[in-house]
């Protein structure tokens, strides 16, 4: 991989940025701003998109350890508030920290330029899910290839075992958990599921039951319990305790764990993947990348490093005009997006022409929403022997009585390129109300995970007493010194977005899935372009990608396992013979 | 990465140069046989693909341009990923072309993908009464670093097949994936994008 130049190429020494006045300006390359940034482009508008780190991605970036530590303890960017402007009021742009309590150890690691960790890991891609489509329907999905996530496990506390997770109807045929009579009635169930989502049996299910909480419809099912867990947990993905659930906003309706599931059961075998879920080769940041790169085949301007020293402000009127770089050059946009770390001036918010005061009132970005811990391990050893990269969901009450929350997990490989041959980087995150609360939680799984490959394991624990956590801390470091390579723990706020003359997306969320975030993003940029097509369904087809006539087997070619994959392929691409095109053009020409 | 399937070999090559060198030039005049006398600032073209016969076998390239991203230093790290071979461009009328030309081998270098071919170009090769890049140079530098060298010219097509030919001779044939290859994802169900479940 090429490292980005983080001292040589200091910001001043960049050409002046040409044109001045965009439709946008984009600070942070983010998985949203950099989804904007592209759909914008798309859309003819003119984008600079600007970021003050040397890296592409912000919170969504895949970082090496070394980077990592001083991505999430570096301080708000850097902002002089001396900058004058001649023609507009300079404002300085204020950041926050969205991380916080990083605990790494430890600080030095044998070839860390060799390890990608996701920055807002753990995360996957549902086949069927809505951040795939988007992929497909920009063309982003070109530039990306993907690993499936080969196993999906639940911790079951009372044996303290890791047991595959029955998601589809081959998967409880295989099974050797569970009992002939569980199985009948987990099929049972996946059928029932499947036949109310078929049109013509609309409401089998009734809409009594769809508003009730779904937990207390699998009980109606009469599931046992360890079904309801698999169904709520590993594939509904549940984030609280459904049975203990400290609010109704906690617990998930039944029509949305419907959904959940027919998303999970459609997401199976699609792209003739193995399993539901997908990771991109070299991390989750690869995704911010690929869809900036769209952006600059569409247009915009990219420029790393650059932070933005002041907002520029109209004289008088205080109406946002642009923004004043750190080299000096003020450029003007009509609208500005930025990373959710900064927050926008409460003064600039309010002066949008035309915009109703009540929606101005609220701070921007607005309040903070609650708390993800993270934590990322490097070990030696998978956790499970005949498979590399798996997800393993932890459900609430398995690790203590007082775990709330579901932690989930995800172990990946040298396969998916995030680390060497032979190492493993486990992602793990749980939501929390405060830190210690979070960090007890990671650290009780971690043990739970890795202790159990060790003689003398004693008891997890995450006891609220402050003595025993560090006591076990410590004596975890020696525990696990032999397997567990490097830890890293830490706390990410959880902002909202808002949508003005200054916008910025909601910071990263808790779920397992890009969904939500996409679906944000989405609406964002509807807000932004009333009007306008976010990538408009044939945007694809005056891209050369999209006329290759190789059936999109581009990296399965060199797999010997695959041969008539790989046949299938290179045959259509060779087969003309010498020299014949099979891309097509720019619409430039 | 160069791949392997029986004797066709998928090879993803980048691009890079200075602004105005004429990367999309070639890769146009390579793909297509065209050429534009004013040619606009790369937008709107990403990704190309021809194949070649080469001896016994075929080489399939990938073609990937900045897409501009070159211009403030932006490139990501994406972009030089898995590529088995590089063309460097540099305009032989411009002396600054050919310095910033060999501030993307050191670029590639620094990389460390000891397999990579790389080619260095110098364009333009028309405007010989322009000529600021004596070609003696060019080729020394090229010899030190391990490149071949030629000079090109995308309006009269001198060199431009002859570079990629050369670049499919030289890619290493028996070489294992550096890294293994995942899936790419097709919007068709039937498609033979199938998971690769080989581990390194």
């Amino acid at each position: 991989m090429l490292e980005p130049e983080t001292s040589s190429s200091p910001a001043t020494e960049f050409p002046p940025v040409e044109p001045t006045n965009f439709d946008m300006i984009i600070v942070g390359t983010g998985l949203q701003e950099s989804i904007i940034a592209a759909a914008a482009s798309t859309a003819g508008k003119s984008v600079l998109h600007l970021d003050p780190n040397p890296f592409y991605g912000s919170h969504f970036s895949s970082l090496s350890p070394s980077d990592l530590s001083s991505f999430l303890r570096s301080s708000p960017p850097y902002c002089s508030p001396s900058l004058l402007s001649d023609e507009y009021d300079a404002i300085p742009l204020s950041a926050r920290p969205l991380y916080s309590d990083v605990e790494i150890s430890p600080e030095e690691l044998e070839n860390c330029r060799r390890f990608c960790l996701d920055v807002s890991g753990p995360r996957v891609l549902f086949c069927a899910d809505s951040a795939i489509e988007l992929m497909l329907k920009s063309g982003v999905s070109h530039y990306l290839e993907f690993k499936s996530v080969d196993a999906s496990l639940i911790y079951e506390a009372e044996s303290g075992n890791l047991s595959s997770v029955p998601d589809s109807r081959a998967a409880i045929f295989k099974d050797r958990s569970l009992g002939l009579t569980e199985k009948t009635q987990l099929m049972k169930f996946f059928k029932l599921v499947q036949e109310h989502l078929e049109e013509e049996n609309e409401g089998l299910i009734s809409e009594e039951d769809m508003e009730s909480p779904f937990v207390e419809f699998l009980t109606k099912m009469r599931l046992p319990k360890k079904i309801k867990s698999i169904i709520l947990y590993s594939i509904a993905l549940a984030d609280y305790d459904q049975e203990n659930a400290e609010t109704g906003e906690d617990l998930l309706k039944t029509k949305d764990g419907i959904n959940r599931l027919a998303l999970y059961h459609s997401s199976i075998g699609r792209f003739n993947a193995q399993s539901a879920m997908l990771y991109p080769m070299y991390g989750q940041g690869e995704l911010p990348q690929a869809f900036c790169r769209r952006a600059a085949v569409k247009g915009c301007i990219y420029v790393l490093r650059m932070p933005v020293a002041a907002l520029l402000a109209e004289k008088g009127t205080g109406l946002y005009k642009g923004v004043k770089l750190k080299s000096g050059q003020d450029l003007l946009s009509s609208q500005l997006v930025i990373d959710p770390r900064f927050v926008v001036p409460p003064s600039l918010a309010l002066s949008r022409r035309g915009a109703s005061q009540e929606s101005s009132q609220d701070p921007i970005p607005a309040a903070v929403k609650g708390k993800v811990a993270r934590g990322i391990c490097i070990t030696r050893l998978s956790l499970k022997s005949d498979a590399s990269n798996l997800l393993i969901v932890f459900p609430p009450r398995s690790l203590c009585p007082e775990q709330a929350t579901s932690v989930r997990v995800l172990q990946l490989s040298g396969n998916v390129a995030v680390c060497p041959p032979g190492m493993f980087v486990t992602h793990l995150s749980t939501l929390c109300h405060d830190a210690s609360q979070g960090k007890r939680l990671l650290t009780a799984a971690i043990d739970a995970l890795f202790r159990d490959t060790m003689p003398g394991n004693s008891e997890t624990s995450c006891s609220e007493n402050p003595e025993d956590t560090s006591a076990s801390e410590s004596d975890n470091m020696k525990v696990h010194s032999s397997a567990l390579l490097w830890t890293a723990l830490y706390i990410q706020e959880i902002t909202e977005g808002s949508v003005q003359t200054i916008s910025s997306g909601p910071s990263p969320d808790g779920n397992l899935s890009y969904n939500d975030l996409i679906d944000v993003t989405k609406k964002m940029f509807q807000q932004l372009y009333p009007g306008q097509e976010f990538f408009p369904e044939k945007a694809s087809s005056e891209d050369p990608e999209d006329k290759n006539s190789d059936g999109g087997c581009r990296g399965d070619n060199s797999s010997e396992k695959n041969s008539d994959g790989g046949d299938g392929g290179s045959g259509s691409g060779s087969g003309n013979g010498n020299g014949n095109s099979v891309g097509v053009y720019p619409e430039y020409l | 990465m160069a791949t392997i399937g029986h004797n066709n070999l998928n090879a993803k090559l980048v691009l890079l140069g200075d602004m105005g060198a004429g990367k999309s030039s070639l890769v146009l005049r390579f793909v297509k046989g065209q050429f534009l006398e004013f040619q606009e600032s790369t937008i709107g073209a990403a990704f190309f693909s021809q194949t070649l016969a080469v001896n016994d076998a075929t080489v399939k390239f990938e073609i990937w341009d900045t897409a501009g991203q070159e211009r403030y230093h932006s490139l990501a790290p994406m972009y030089y990923r898995g590529a088995a071979a590089a063309i460097i461009v540099y305009d032989i009328t411009s002396a600054e072309s050919f310095a910033r030309a060999k501030k993307w081998v050191q670029e590639l270098q620094k990389q460390g993908n000891p397999n990579m071919v790389m080619a260095l170009a110098g364009n333009k090769a028309d405007l010989e009464e322009r000529r600021c890049v004596p070609a003696e140079d060019a080729r020394a530098y090229a010899e030190e670093n391990g490149l071949f060298f030629v000079e090109t010219s995308a309006k009269t097509a001198q060199n431009v097949n002859e570079i990629f030919y050369e670049i499919a001779k030289k890619l290493p044939r028996a070489q294992p994936p550096q890294n293994p290859a995942g899936m790419v994802l097709v919007d068709r169900q039937t498609d033979g994008s199938r998971a690769s479940t080989c581990c390194s």
